[in-house]
């Protein structure tokens, strides 16, 4: 099992200019999940809500594999971390999802935390040269454009949150426990 | 009847903008995203949550109704509540709006949702157009003081993205449809 935590989670500051804002509500965010994933043994997840087919391991491993794919591959034009960077993604474009089920709850956390660590640098080490306003390596797939980097916070904090709404729910349906 | 949303009028948020064309990029598009999970809906599949979970799409609605109003309208600017908020004893009945949702039409529903938008819109020009994201808001927080517009934007944000988790999750439930 992993730790059970008591919820070590601070609120962001309600003023401070906007790398402050938007930082605090991405850590927020990641805590967020940290906590509703603690506490849970392999099979509590690995444990979908159905119909949905989503699990809290998966979700984990899903969200180390966001963070590396923004700021590794799309914002710096690098390759992603292990163990994504040598995954065959033509054969299950969802492997991230599949394979979190032959994860520990530790393995799974490491991964995680190590994600958020590599994501965090190469945000510090940006802001060291420009604002939010500096575009990313590559372009989207679906617009012949780049990213900001203010984009890719602000979207971070949305796909946090909406897949915190999702660990709501199941969490909820595994053990009873709720709370934002 | 039910409400309709046509998803062709849902647009991400701009790529390369400034902030405060990038955060009410990003509300909209969350709002509409709300919007399409809820339409199609008899009031009866509104109703229906996704057991253990209480929560409802229709009760969702009248909720985020009720933030739109509460956070932009009350707490940013300062102005009273529209009904049908008005003379609720809140301390008696705190989840008002989760528990009465259950007793409207779906067209109904969507007339207020879209009435506590436009409201709030209108709070959010005013505010900007006198003191831009630092504007700060008329109601302070119980205990830190008053809350930047940045603060409140960014936080309506993460609410309705884990809201729209939410409604993922119980809209799968209802009738099979996903997506982001």
């Amino acid at each position: 099992m992993s730790d059970v935590a008591a919820d070590p989670r601070v609120d962001p500051p309600l003023h401070g200019d906007e790398v402050t804002i938007l930082r605090s509500f991405l850590t927020f965010h990641r805590d967020t999940l940290r906590w509703k994933c603690s506490g849970l043994t392999p099979a509590q997840l690995a444990r979908p809500l159905p119909p949905s087919e989503m699990t809290l391991g998966g979700m984990m491993k899903h969200l180390a594999l966001v963070e590396s794919n923004w700021f590794d591959s799309v914002f710096s034009g690098v390759d992603l971390m292990p163990p994504f960077d040598t995954v065959d993604w033509d054969a299950d474009r969802d492997w991230e999802w599949h394979s979190a089920r032959d994860d520990s709850p530790e393995e799974l956390r490491t991964l995680f935390d190590e994600a958020v660590r590599r994501a965090d640098a190469v945000v510090d080490e940006a802001l060291t040269h420009a604002g939010l306003e500096q575009e990313s390596a590559r372009k989207s797939r679906h617009q012949d454009s780049t990213f900001t980097l203010r984009w890719i916070l602000v979207h971070l904090i949305e796909e946090y949150s909406r897949h915190n709404g999702h660990a709501d729910l199941i969490r909820e349906s595994i053990d009873g426990q709720t709370g934002e | 009847m039910t409400q309709t949303f046509d998803t062709s009028t849902r647009t991400e948020a701009p790529l390369r903008a400034d902030e405060v064309t990038a955060l009410r990029g990003f509300l909209d598009y969350h709002r509409d995203t709300f919007r399409w999970k809820c339409s199609g809906l008899t009031q009866q599949q509104l109703a229906q949550p996704h057991a253990p979970s209480t929560m409802t799409l229709g009760g969702l609605m009248k909720h985020l109704a009720l933030n739109e109003v509460g956070w932009f309208g009350h707490t940013l600017a300062g102005a009273a509540y529209p009904p049908p908020f008005t003379d609720i004893d809140w301390d008696a009945d705190p989840d008002w709006e989760w528990r009465t949702a259950a007793d409207d039409g779906p067209v109904a529903l969507r007339a207020l949702y879209d009435d506590c938008v436009r409201r709030a819109d209108t709070a959010i020009d005013q505010a900007l157009a006198r003191d831009g994201l630092d504007a700060r808001s008329a109601e302070p927080s119980s205990k830190d003081g008053p809350f930047s517009l940045r603060w409140i934007l960014l936080h309506m944000i993460e609410e309705y993205a884990r809201h729209n988790g939410h409604a993922d999750l119980i809209r799968e439930s209802i009738d099979g449809m996903t997506g982001e």
